[in-house]
């Protein structure tokens, strides 16, 4: 058992930590007061090719795998989640469902432009009734000659108000539910019929971009049926399971922040005569902080390792999603906490960390959902179905 | 033991509650989003006598006794917990110290004007380096002939751009000392107002006091009493605060039950799915504790008992339950649990001062550990 | 157009603390860092690169050497995923090679590489603060120097340089090859390109084939290798002096100011 990082992963883990402290922390506050996506930021990142960093090579990434993006996704975490949310999203549902189901073709037209940051890419699949219960989509998709023709609403979108490629989930067969009447179509943001509707008023995560999308008879050519006629929720759940890794990686960067400000303050703030790293209480909390993100880490970048080997890692990925997201909260609730009302305050980043962590245990399948994908995977094994 | 509200209390129960549908429920989202402090319901406020809630009617008080005020809190915290804090600050803090500790003459100047809502109340006592350690005041009160010459600076005030009158702490020449200060005193200026993650309609400002006069006569109670004045208040306060998080919290449940039969997923309302239900529950059963807590609290305020140990419990508890009951309630409400245009993120940043105004949790747990080790006769030093 | 840049490392001083009461110099956490002034000189080598590619078809080819001993190539490698497009990994350098050593040794690395027309590298170092290096190696090339770069540019047979002095701005040009050294800070160091980090880390493709390694035995003779610094002792800077303070008349004043300057002056 080899534990160490490989060479290009300890060096891409230096570049990208100084990418993010030059680039993004300064500013990481402004983006949340004005709500804005950090495109400047997108552009420098494609430039040196973090975009499509665990894509290979011959498709415009970078070849780090998944074990690359999860560093990635670490380190953004760490000094900007608006902004990891940017990019996961781009990479790790958006690219990504066009790397795992997409021909040949689809790869070179679409994938490549989004691999190295030409395009930035969006997965569009909630709807109102259908959150959780994502077969519930209503969004429909009628063949017409050598077209489709789509017409619904989507909610909670993220990306999708300035990508330029998405992919989308529609009913083909109402009748056949998620096994066979589900179809996944690669659409382009100006084709016409293509609206983007209102943008949500969210408590964090302000610097990514969040909003409804329309579909009113658009038509969408066969070629861009991704997959198999049918298949789409197949693919859609495939794509979620390793973002799942990926978003964890972004909340231990989160959690490692919040450490680091924790003891930075807990040394230099005395109250009752000393400072508060003396203090028991601190310096627990401090304590179970580290160790949680440590158990975190290991399971991150092991699940990994299984995802660049070609091992079966789904049911891990729920893991990683739901624990690293509840270990980010606690941190950072704990850090908030040490900081006393300096955690209370705009004027201080930890107010913005505690907003943001909030969201990871809600999207890209709550934790509730992980819980089931985890319980049901353990009663498979012992042969007994459950149902959501 | 009778846990029934008397038939006065149901009545001022229900009085508040249509209060609060009538005049915050309609604004509180909007006033959140802009930051406003609604004048104009305070001074509604005023008039049903809410601002006044305790005082005697010999100063136009209402007279409530303190399970009146802690439904009144509650039921306005359910609503929008600025609002209440607001209200706690003004009442708790500001008007009951004047009451327990003033001079007929100072009590005859106020309190009336308290009650009235034409003055407000606010409660300087927190500095920069005196966050939870307010033994270690800086702010200085030296005696100058008849007058005390004040200079320092006071963190964190609520009420502070909008109050009227001051309760100011400082380290006097025999000790700490609490002091009136009317607004527009030379040598007193409010300053920069604190943009926070929740409680963004209570207005919290920095005070700068640079050789603020202030005759002897504002000097409330005896010379040195100061630190007991400060402590008195904020058990008070914390018994309040405790009010405040048992009505977040029972509105947030509230709200995401309502929520939760609704919401169909997989085929059925969510409400039917065992993990909604535990959340939903485990909620339940921890409101149903604070709410008796907090009678209890109330009710030891109205014998006029000591409510250190209470106010402790209360206000630990009561952060607790209103942060863990917000938290768990945001989860049943998913992605509209996120959104600010639904009531529950409002909730969550609110129910997260609660850990730390009034004191960090960490801080009322120090207390009750004394209180346990000093029946083994040991003291416990923060 | 071939310029060769010259490359260190150093101890990262966020990592370390200095502890005058104990006397000791404490690391807390050993991470090494490129000389913040050869990133700069990096930077201007390809920007002399990227100015090159555009303005006409010539190769312009960028070359990273080491500054000094290493105990591993990472430094060059760095250099290859920014975008240099050789680089040569020196071993065999003794422990102790000093500035006057290195000059040697990069000069006949210069040489054996078939010559350069532009020589750079950082002005300073962070850790010691020296400036010999550039100067040094221009002796030993027998090449004009120009030192504390602002800005280079070159092309043809020229190099322009702007430094900056205590009024404003200069310009120092002359013919090539030359050596030119470049101030910290003066310019921002481009991030390293993704897949040829990746690529270099892993020693695949062409840019792993572009790093070389080459003995210094071969380069020099043993004699040229010994070092002509020798350290005794390390010691803190004497405390600095409380000054005194004067008052009075102007005149006392004066006198007094004048008294103190002469006692400190002869002892």
């Amino acid at each position: 058992m080899d534990f160490t990082f490989s060479p290009e992963h300890v060096a891409l883990r230096r570049m990208i930590r100084e990418f993010a402290e030059n680039e993004m922390a300064p500013l990481a506050m402004e983006l949340d007061r004005e709500k804005r996506v950090p495109f400047e930021t997108l552009k420098k990142m494609a430039k040196i090719g973090l975009l499509g960093v665990c894509f290979p090579q011959e498709y415009g990434g970078m070849g780090a795998g998944e074990t690359g993006y999860c560093i990635l996704m670490e380190e953004l975490g760490r000094v900007c989640t608006s902004t990891a949310v940017n990019v996961g999203t781009h990479i790790g549902i958006g690219a990504t469902v066009i790397y795992l189901d997409g021909n040949e073709a689809q790869r070179k037209k679409y994938l490549t432009p989004l691999a190295r940051g030409e395009k930035i890419g969006a997965f569009v699949l909630t709807e109102s009734d259908a959150g959780s219960d994502a077969a519930a989509i209503r969004t429909r998709a009628v063949r017409d000659g050598d077209h489709w023709i789509l017409n619904g609403t989507k909610t909670f979108n993220t990306n999708g108000s300035y990508a330029d490629i998405l992919t989308a989930m529609a009913v083909t067969d109402p009748t056949l539910g998620a096994r066979g009447g589900i179809t996944a179509f690669i659409i382009e943001s100006d084709m016409p019929g293509f609206t983007v509707g209102t943008h949500e008023n969210k408590m964090g995560i302000l610097g990514s971009a969040t909003a409804e999308l329309v579909f009113e008879d658009m038509r969408v050519p066969h070629e861009n049926v991704l997959g198999k006629v049918g298949e789409g929720f197949i693919s859609f759940m495939k794509t979620l399971d390793m973002g799942r890794l990926t978003l964890s990686a972004a909340a231990l960067g989160g959690a490692e922040m919040a450490l680091e400000m924790a003891v930075r303050w807990a040394k230099t703030r005395k109250q009752f005569g000393v400072e508060l790293a003396h203090k028991q209480s601190v310096q627990w909390m401090i304590a179970d902080m580290a160790t949680e993100i440590e158990a975190l880490r290991s399971l991150i970048y092991r699940v990994a390792w299984m995802v660049d080997t070609g091992q079966p890692f789904s049911q891990l990925a729920a893991m990683c999603k739901v624990y690293g997201s509840e270990i980010a909260s606690r941190a950072i609730d704990m850090a908030l906490q040490i900081h006393g009302g300096l955690g209370f305050t705009r004027d201080f980043p930890i107010e913005r960390a505690f907003r943001d962590a909030r969201i990871s245990e809600i999207f890209e399948g709550t934790s509730e959902i992980q819980r089931f994908v985890i319980a049901s995977n353990i009663f498979r094994e012992h042969g007994v179905r459950i149902r959501p | 033991m009778d846990f029934t509200l008397s038939e006065e209390q149901k009545m001022f129960h229900s009085m508040f509650q249509d209060f609060a549908a009538k005049e915050i429920a309609p604004i509180a989202e909007e006033i959140d989003k802009e930051e406003r402090l609604p004048l104009d319901v305070l001074r509604k406020a005023a008039q049903q006598g809410f601002l006044g809630a305790t005082l005697p009617e010999d100063y136009f008080g209402a007279e409530l006794d303190f399970v009146s005020y802690a439904l009144l809190i509650e039921t306005l915290a359910r609503d929008c917990v600025s609002v209440a804090v607001t209200l706690a600050t003004h009442v708790s803090l500001a008007a009951m110290a004047i009451l327990e500790h003033g001079s007929d003459a100072q009590k005859e100047e106020w309190l009336p004007l308290l009650a009235s809502g034409e003055a407000i109340g606010a409660f300087a006592l927190t500095e920069p380096d005196a966050g939870s350690d307010t033994e270690m005041l800086q702010t200085r009160a030296r005696l100058d002939g008849s007058a005390y010459v004040l200079d320092g600076v006071k963190t964190w005030v609520a009420n502070g751009e909008i109050a009227g009158l001051f309760l100011v702490f400082a380290q006097g020449p025999e000790g700490v000392d609490g002091f009136l200060i009317p607004k527009d005193t030379p040598g007193l200026t409010v300053g920069y107002r604190e943009p926070t993650l929740g409680l963004r309609s209570l207005v919290v400002n920095t005070l700068y006091l640079e050789g603020c006069r202030v005759p002897a006569a504002n000097r409330l109670g005896e010379t040195g009493e100061g630190g007991e004045i400060a402590r008195r208040a904020q058990q008070r306060m914390s018994v309040a605060l405790g009010a405040v998080g048992l009505g977040v919290a029972a509105d947030a449940l509230d709200v995401a039950a309502q929520f939760a039969a609704e919401r169909i997923q997989f085929d059925v309302p969510i409400a039917e799915k065992q993990a909604i239900q535990n959340f939903v529950a485990d909620s339940f059963i921890q409101i149903e504790a604070l709410r008796y807590l907090v009678y209890h609290g109330a009710w030891q305020a109205d014998r006029g008992s000591d409510l250190g140990l209470d106010a402790a419990v209360v206000k630990a508890f009561g952060a607790q339950v209103a942060r863990s009951v917000t938290n768990h309630m945001l989860q049943v409400m998913g992605g509209y649990g996120y959104m600010e245009d639904y009531p529950m993120a409002r909730k969550y940043r609110d129910a997260r001062a609660l850990g730390i105004i009034g004191g960090p949790t960490e801080l009322h747990r120090v207390r009750v550990a004394q209180r346990v080790f000093a029946e083994q006769d040991l003291k416990i030093v923060p | 157009m071939r310029v060769v840049v010259i490359l260190g490392r150093v101890l990262d001083p966020g990592g370390i603390t200095v502890n005058r009461r104990v006397g000791r110099i404490f690391i807390n956490r050993e991470k090494y860092i490129l000389q913040p002034a050869d990133r700069c000189a990096l930077e201007a080598a390809l920007r002399i690169k990227d100015s090159a590619d555009c303005s006409n078809p010539t190769d312009a080819e960028v070359i990273a050497l080491p500054r000094g001993p290493l105990p591993d190539d990472d430094v060059l490698r760095q250099a290859l995923a920014t975008g240099a497009d050789r680089a040569v990994y020196l071993v065999g350098s003794p422990a102790q090679a000093d500035d006057a050593v290195m000059a040697r040794v990069l000069a006949a690395t210069v040489e054996q590489l078939g010559g350069a027309d532009l020589v750079l590298t950082g002005a300073t170092t962070l850790d010691t603060g020296q400036s010999q290096l550039g100067p040094r190696l221009a002796e030993a090339l027998g090449w004009p120097q120009i030192v504390d770069a602002w800005a280079v540019r070159a092309a043809g047979e020229r190099v322009e340089v702007v430094c900056q002095n205590k009024t404003g701005y200069v310009i120092h040009d002359a013919d090539l090859p030359a050596v030119v050294t470049v101030t910290p800070g003066s310019l921002k160091p481009r991030y390293p390109d993704g897949v040829r980090l990746v690529n270099v880390y892993k020693g695949v493709g062409e840019i792993a084939a572009a790093l070389e390694q080459w003995e210094v035995a071969d380069l020099v003779d043993a004699e040229f290798l010994k070092p002509l610094l020798e350290q005794r002792g390390r010691d803190f800077p004497p405390m600095r002096e409380r000054g005194a303070r004067a008052s009075g008349t102007v005149d006392e004043m004066a006198q007094a100011a004048a008294d103190a300057l002469y006692r400190r002056v002869s002892r």
